[in-house]
């Protein structure tokens, strides 16, 4: 994907996907120094956005910011971010406080760097992280708290506990069920014996996260996003990864269990409990929507538009968990490499069904419609016409029209999703599948 | 007090320039001001206020935000950020409510939809005009739009980026007309920038000169009695002019009563179409429903077209629309109408109104937003018989001083700051309102501090006019009824302030320049 403008990209910037990030780390405050309607601006892009998580603990209006202004951009910033970070730990709150910087400041070359480390002997840790909003995406912003939280906070240890893992790549906001999706994946791998380091997940604490270097295992649940992280814990803290994809229904939650059980040492027949246990138990429940999807005949032609995370994880629930028709997935981000890129590609191959699905990386969300009329043979008005229908999407809010426009359902899974309100709700693991299917049916019976 | 007085000193003629001044500048308006009704009033005076500013500091919002959301409402509209990914990000949160509103207004509800130019780490050295032309020629054919609106961000101001000089050479190449818009955040403390820096492209490139359009007069005897036909329609012909907060219900009220004074109304320019917008100049009266809105559009519009305008006050609450009303009327030379339609709504509004009376007299209330909706809010709820504990205006300036006088107490709490809830929170928690009316990003943290809320305003909430009064007072009647989820959350949820920061004095945080600082500062 060359480096363009982007339509309506669903994302926000490195500075945004900073905010969300320190906002769901537990009692976590970030210092924005940036001019004063970034944090503000920025937060919204995920408080709004993401199936209305609001501020967190700190973010939004709440954000302390130095709000720089023009007289700063002449004069430089460094003085006001002393004041600010000074200020702040007066008046806020918290176990972590995290400077944040804007494009603004990064262009002017203040050294807010320099200006944290002033603060490390205060009571509670002042990390700092470059996140200018021109570094990229949201994502990036993630990449960098969590980078830096590896590289100046965890503590490196020489003992590893096998049964600890790390889970990285899920981005707060970017990816909108990353709460359930956590808790799932804890209930699911603390079954299997293991422990697991969420960051944002329940019950974590800041004095947790210090002993982080004490996992056995980063688990990488992105093609793309993690990746930067995960190499700091290796290289730093002597971490190992396993890139994973995100384990959603029988057939994602059982690959996910088989490749990481040899490298994390599962005993082999608990492994093989777990996965009967909870597959009998998916089914369980499963069976219940068979008489409705007999009846009414709700299989489906599937297209897929997402973030890289959600992409594969999606198509491949619905192919091989609900045999629908898995025909077209549109990623609006792509791998730097096109080696990657083509790795990505290869996991399509896995699936099952009796079409290829096609797969395309697109940046501009109002390509989605283009792409659906291209992959289908147009309507000539021919007396019996094969339609590409009944169709069902898979995407974000933003594709609302677009389902109108080709008559197809729609279940916004992928940011920004502003039309569902998300609190508990997962998609990984035996039971988020669950919860997906719940989530699709109730989609489709919704006329009823 | 007159639209003499409320722009008195104040010149529009700025179309020659790439960007209009900020409001720093041209206004002069306050962000951190503590104190009270009769403080502020002095300190306005005095003219001190202007320079404060904050030890700790949260947002206060991005002048960019603002304008785009003026721009990005009307028909058939591609919004390009020239900036990196996060500017004006908060699109996607706002996207959906969009296309509702524009059905709401009965517009086609069509996507909103933009373009980032997504400057990255090398576009900071080499500039990103390349990005900029792809991304406008994209939108042409793509989107065929009727207008591109180009908001330029930080990035490109900073480094120089010349828009202005691109639209040039691409205008002859599209068929949408090019509207740059100057509303880099980092440029005005003030997001109110961000509406002049809108309107200044709006007037530039949208608006034309009036002229008498070819229309079908049935009847008209000549070309003489046709054009004085046409005169005497546009005379009655005035510009109401909506903001990003007015809703559907609102707007339709206040049409009402226009109507009912014998008046055609055009309401716009928000969602509306270019041809509207072109048209603009041709109304005999533009009519405002915010000073803080609009004083820069309808200035201009006076010194260009010589229309006259009405700024006075904001039609909320029964003394507030009938003072905008009269100043309508007056202005029209249609008082004796105005006084019979107001005769006849107040009578029958007051009468609605007494049911509500019983349960909200005598509690207290705590208002805050922008500074015009939040005073006429406030006195329309003291009318009420409430108790009005304080006002937290996101910004102060001339256009809201007659207001003071409003409030019945002259002590009452004023905490002037945009957005930034830190030192409101620590009046309203020693305060303890029995309602508050709060502005989008504020209701949700003093729910938890276990005080009520209800909307400032909002994309179904009809506040303003009579029927809104009604709504209003019906509201917080019906808020009043059940307060469990304020009482069950301020229980339960914290907010991240520390103890020590509640025992504060929240003045001490006003950092006040002295003289010769203020003179660098007036100067940058």
């Amino acid at each position: 994907m060359e480096n363009n403008f982007i339509e309506r990209a669903k994302s926000s910037c490195a500075l945004g996907g900073a905010i969300a990030t320190i906002s769901s780390l537990p009692r976590s405050v970030p210092i924005v120094h940036a001019s004063g309607g970034c944090a503000q601006t920025l937060s919204a892009t995920y408080n709004l956005g993401s199936g209305y998580k609001g501020p967190g603990y700190c973010s939004g209006t709440m954000t302390p910011t130095t709000s720089i202004a023009e007289n700063n951009i002449v004069f430089g910033g460094e003085e006001r971010l002393e004041e600010q970070i000074e200020a702040t730990l007066k008046v806020m709150d918290g176990d972590l406080f995290f400077v944040v910087t804007g494009c603004q400041v990064e262009i002017i070359g203040d050294n807010a760097a320099n200006v944290t480390n002033r603060f490390k002997d205060s009571e509670v840790p002042v990390l700092y992280a470059s996140t200018p909003g021109f570094l990229g995406d949201g994502f990036k912003g993630y990449e960098a708290v969590l980078s830096s939280l590896a590289t100046n906070f965890i503590t490196p240890s020489t003992k590893k506990d096998k049964k600890k893992v790390n889970l990285l790549g899920f981005t707060p906001g970017q990816d909108v069920f990353y709460k359930g999706n956590l808790a799932n994946l804890a209930f699911l791998l603390n079954k299997l014996g293991l422990e697991v380091n969420t960051f944002f997940g329940d019950g974590e604490t800041v004095e947790k996260i210090k002993g982080y270097g004490q996992a056995g295992h980063n688990l990488v649940f992105s093609a793309i996003h993690g990746r930067e992280t995960a190499k700091v814990f290796e290289d730093r803290l002597d971490i190992p990864s396993i890139l994973v994809d995100l384990p959603i229904g029988d057939t994602g939650t059982e690959a996910f269990l088989r490749q990481i059980a040899e490298p994390l040492k599962i005993p082999k027949n608990r492994l093989e409990e777990v996965i009967a246990e909870e597959r009998a138990f998916y089914y369980s429940y499963f069976q219940r929507f068979l008489e409705i999807h007999g009846d009414l005949d709700y299989q489906r032609y599937a297209v897929v538009s997402t973030d890289i995370n959600y992409a594969f994880p999606l198509i491949r629930f619905v192919s091989e968990d609900l045999g629908w028709i898995p025909h077209l997935v549109v990623i609006n981000e792509e791998p730097a490499e096109a080696e990657e890129s083509a790795k990505y590609a290869a996991k399509f191959e896995t699936l099952t069904a009796n079409v290829k699905t096609k797969l395309i990386f697109e940046a501009n969300t109002g390509q989605l419609l283009r792409h659906i009329r291209e992959s289908w043979p147009y309507n000539r008005n021919e007396k019996y016409y094969n339609q590409l229908s009944p169709l069902f999407i898979f995407g974000s809010s933003l594709e609302g029209s677009v389902a109108q426009k080709t008559g197809a359902m729609l279940l916004p899974i992928s940011y920004p999703v502003t039309n569902r309100a998300v609190l508990t709700r997962g998609y990984t693991g035996y039971r988020g599948g669950l919860t997906l299917a719940e989530d699709i049916y109730s989609v489709l019976v919704s006329n009823r | 007090m007159s639209e003499k007085d409320l722009t008195e000193g104040l010149v529009y003629n700025y179309t020659s320039a790439m960007e209009p001044p900020t409001r720093d500048v041209r206004i002069e308006p306050t962000n951190a001001y503590l104190g009270t009704c009769r403080s502020l009033k002095r300190a306005m005076g005095q003219g001190c206020a202007k320079f404060n500013s904050r030890y700790f500091s949260q947002g206060i919002g991005c002048q960019l935000i603002l304008a785009l959301g003026i721009v990005r409402t009307f028909q058939n509209v591609v919004t390009i950020i020239h900036g990196p990914l996060g500017c004006a990000s908060n699109n996607i949160g706002l996207a959906g409510f969009n296309k509702t509103a524009r059905a709401l207004k009965g517009k086609p509800a069509n996507d909103v939809i933009w373009i980032h130019t997504n400057l990255d780490e090398a576009d900071v050295i080499n500039g990103g005009d390349e990005k900029l032309k792809n991304a406008i020629l994209y939108a042409e054919k793509e989107y065929r739009p009727d207008v591109i609106v180009i908001g330029n961000s930080c990035v490109p101001g900073i480094i120089g980026d010349d828009i202005d000089s691109l639209v040039d050479d691409l205008t002859p190449l599209v068929s949408a007309k090019l509207v740059p818009v100057h509303c880099e955040g980092f440029r005005s403390r003030f997001v109110a920038s961000g509406y002049d820096a809108a309107y200044h492209g709006l007037l530039k490139k949208l608006v034309d000169p009036p002229e008498v359009i070819e229309s079908v007069i049935v009847g008209a005897q000549d070309e003489a009695e046709r054009l004085e036909r046409i005169r005497r329609q546009n005379s009655r012909t005035v510009n109401l002019l909506n903001v990003g907060s007015t809703s559907f219900g609102d707007e339709v009220e206040l049409s009402r009563i226009l109507t009912a004074i014998g008046l055609k109304v055009n309401v716009l320019p928000l969602y509306g179409h270019v041809d509207e917008i072109a048209r603009m100049g041709e109304a005999a009266l533009n009519v405002s429903i915010c000073a803080t809105h609009d004083d820069y559009l309808i200035g201009h519009l006076r010194e260009r077209f010589g229309t006259p305008f009405v700024i006075d006050t904001l039609p909320i609450g029964i003394k507030n629309t009938n003072q905008w009303l009269r100043a309508i009327g007056a202005a029209l030379n249609l008082s004796e109408e105005t006084e019979k339609v107001i005769a006849l709504e107040t009578s029958q509004l007051l009468e609605a109104l007494e049911p509500f009376k019983k349960t909200l007299a005598g509690k207290s209330i705590w208002v805050g937003g922008g500074e015009t909706r939040i005073f006429t809010t406030a006195e329309f709820f003291q009318s009420l018989g409430m108790k009005v504990l304080g006002l937290k205006p996101h910004n102060f300036d001339r256009f809201a001083i007659p207001m003071l006088d409003d409030v019945d107490d002259p002590e009452t709490a004023v905490a002037v700051a945009a957005g930034q809830p830190a030192e409101e929170i620590v009046y309203l928690k020693r305060l303890k309102p029995d309602l508050y009316v709060g502005h989008g990003g504020a209701n949700g943290w003093v729910v938890r501090l276990g005080i009520p809320t209800i909307p400032l305003y909002g994309q179904s909430q009809n506040h303003m006019g009579y029927s809104g009064a009604f709504e209003l007072a019906r509201k917080a009647a019906r808020a009043l009824l059940n307060t469990n989820l304020a009482k069950k959350v301020g229980a339960n949820v914290v907010l991240p302030f520390k103890q020590a920061w509640y025992d504060s004095d929240p003045l001490a945080n006003i950092k006040e320049i002295q003289p010769e600082e203020s003179l660098r500062s007036a100067v940058q």
